[in-house]
């Protein structure tokens, strides 16, 4: 019984690990994107402010930036919701408003599903760790490259990066340490993650062990980035 | 000639005027100081002559070349800027070193740049040459045994010898400092006046905001007196610490009599 429940697991651990990947694969560029949507500094209005003897309240709709605002609403609605719920409507919203579920039928349409809903909410909240890294790099970082001369892409491949991606890796481990839990959030609309053929167990056998026993499978999984995200931050160590 | 020469700057934060009508001229191998209240424009002035902020008005010429003109957009182009704003040198106040970098390659890494667009650009020997010169450098600023430890292993005036150093190895005809020594404990400020006194015996051409009168009267040539934003009083540098001519710069003068 032990190995027909671990090659079940295997393969439930297979979706899961798929799921973990294409999260990232997709969320960790889209991230960097969100995250300079929300430092968007454009202002199309910025004329207002030229008008001689304009009134005061032109002033606030000179500084009004359009895609600050929608990026940090939609940063502020996917954080402040729970991803379980987002990963329903996500999944049912298209069926019920469009009459038409989008995502398609059968196990493929909710693993789709599941991955837009995991990437949505991932971006947004790598964006917030983009920014805080990207912010976070003294000024007087890219002053000192400027007056020595550099490009700017000499300065930020040269001085900013490395002095970002140091700042980022804590944060960013931390968070993708919690995705390899979320990912038993696919249960929810029936994707075959770990936890769902962990369970299934006990209605086809009357078995509670194979449930738990997907817990070393976690561990087993965070461990490894453990240890690999520990090692990034030794790398970095160098400098301060 | 002189190879600074400073015409009628102005500069506005908003709608707060920070630089009006600042003109100066600064002469081969003399050290000028600038002193005045906190507030009083001394860090705009530098970063405008370094292109860290773009003036309003008024004219900047090194060597006879204006490098700035505020009526004349074409001498504010990104690319021309890069390349104007090799003529200064910047010592910051807060150091602003380069944390992932040694020593060594803090003061290579802009030179090591530069060099990539010659034509006939080869690493090796290229690096070789540059390695010794920043080499050198550090030996000057008494860091030879320094040149492999990184910024944080560093002691502040350590720090900003470096950045000197650094600032230095572009080879710019203008040296600026901005109050280089007010981050340092004062058992560390003596380590970075005595180098910056060394620079001025060498006769570099440099600019030096500072808050240290005594350094400012004995190893400058000139001094300039600021106060909100204008300049109060010029001169030789002996002279006016010493015998001050307007009533503004004796009451500054006063808080740091005895220093
Ligand atoms: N980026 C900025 N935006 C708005 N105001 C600024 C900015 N930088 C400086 N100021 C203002 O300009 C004035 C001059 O500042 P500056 O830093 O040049 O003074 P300072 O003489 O260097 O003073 P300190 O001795 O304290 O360094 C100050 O009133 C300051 O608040
Ligand atoms: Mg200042």
């Amino acid at each position: 019984m032990f190995w027909t429940v671990t090659n079940a697991m295997l393969e439930g651990m297979g979706t899961t690990l798929e799921l973990f990947a294409l999260t990232l694969l997709f969320s960790l560029p889209l991230g960097l994107v969100v995250a300079f949507g929300s430092m968007s500094k454009w202002t199309p209005l910025r004329f207002l402010s030229q008008i001689s003897g304009a009134p005061k309240w032109f002033g606030w709709f000179a500084t009004f930036r359009p895609i600050k605002l929608i990026v940090d609403f939609i940063v502020w609605v996917i954080r402040g919701t729970p991803l379980m719920l987002q990963l329903m409507i996500i999944y049912f919203g298209p069926g019920l408003i469009l009459d038409n579920n989008i995502w398609g039928s059968g196990n493929s349409g909710r693993f789709i599903a599941t991955v837009a809903a995991f990437v949505l909410n991932y971006s947004c909240y790598f964006s917030v760790i983009y920014r805080g890294g990207i912010e976070g790099v003294p000024v007087g970082q890219r002053e000192a490259g400027q007056v020595l001369g550099m490009t700017k892409s000499q300065i930020f491949f040269k001085i900013t990066l490395l002095q970002m991606i140091k700042r980022i890796v804590p944060p960013m481990s931390n968070e993708i340490i919690t995705l390899v839990k979320d990912t038993s959030l696919a249960r929810i609309i029936a994707v075959s993650e770990l936890i769902k053929v962990g369970e299934s167990f006990m209605k086809s056998d009357g078995l509670i062990w194979p449930l738990f026993y997907t817990g070393v499978y976690y561990l087993l999984f965070v461990g490894i980035l453990t240890l690999l995200f520990g090692y990034i931050e030794r790398k970095l160590s160098y400098f301060r | 000639m002189a190879v600074l020469q400073v015409q009628n700057i102005e500069k506005h934060f908003g709608r707060v005027q920070v630089l009006k009508d600042i003109s100066f001229d600064l002469e081969q191998g003399q050290t000028l100081a600038i002193i005045g209240s906190s507030g009083s424009g001394k860090t705009t002035l530098l970063r405008c002559l370094n292109f860290l902020e773009t003036p309003d008005g008024g004219k900047i010429s090194v060597h006879g070349e204006t490098l700035f003109d505020a009526a004349d957009p074409a001498t504010q182009k990104e690319k021309e800027v890069r390349k104007k704003r090799l003529h200064f040198g910047m010592v910051f106040q807060s150091f602003n070193l380069f944390p992932q970098y040694t020593a060594l390659k803090n003061v290579m890494l802009a030179p090591e740049l530069l060099a990539k667009n010659n034509p006939d650009y080869n690493k090796k020997a290229t690096s070789e040459e540059l390695e010794a010169q920043a080499r050198k450098l550090l030996q000057q600023m008494g860091l030879a045994d320094r040149a492999d430890h990184y910024p944080h292993q560093l002691s502040g005036g350590q720090q900003q010898r470096v950045a000197i150093a650094r600032a230095l190895a572009m080879k710019p005809d203008i040296m600026c400092f901005d109050e280089p020594t007010s981050a340092l404990d004062p058992e560390l400020t003596g380590e970075v006046l005595k180098v910056i006194r060394g620079l001025a015996e060498q006769k570099t051409t440099m600019i030096i905001v500072t808050h240290e009168m005594a350094f400012a009267r004995d190893v400058a040539d000139q001094v300039i007196f600021m106060d909100q934003g204008v300049i109060v009083e010029q001169g030789d540098a002996r002279e006016v610490i010493e015998n001050p001519k307007e009533e503004r710069t004796r009451k500054f003068l006063s808080r740091y009599s005895g220093s």
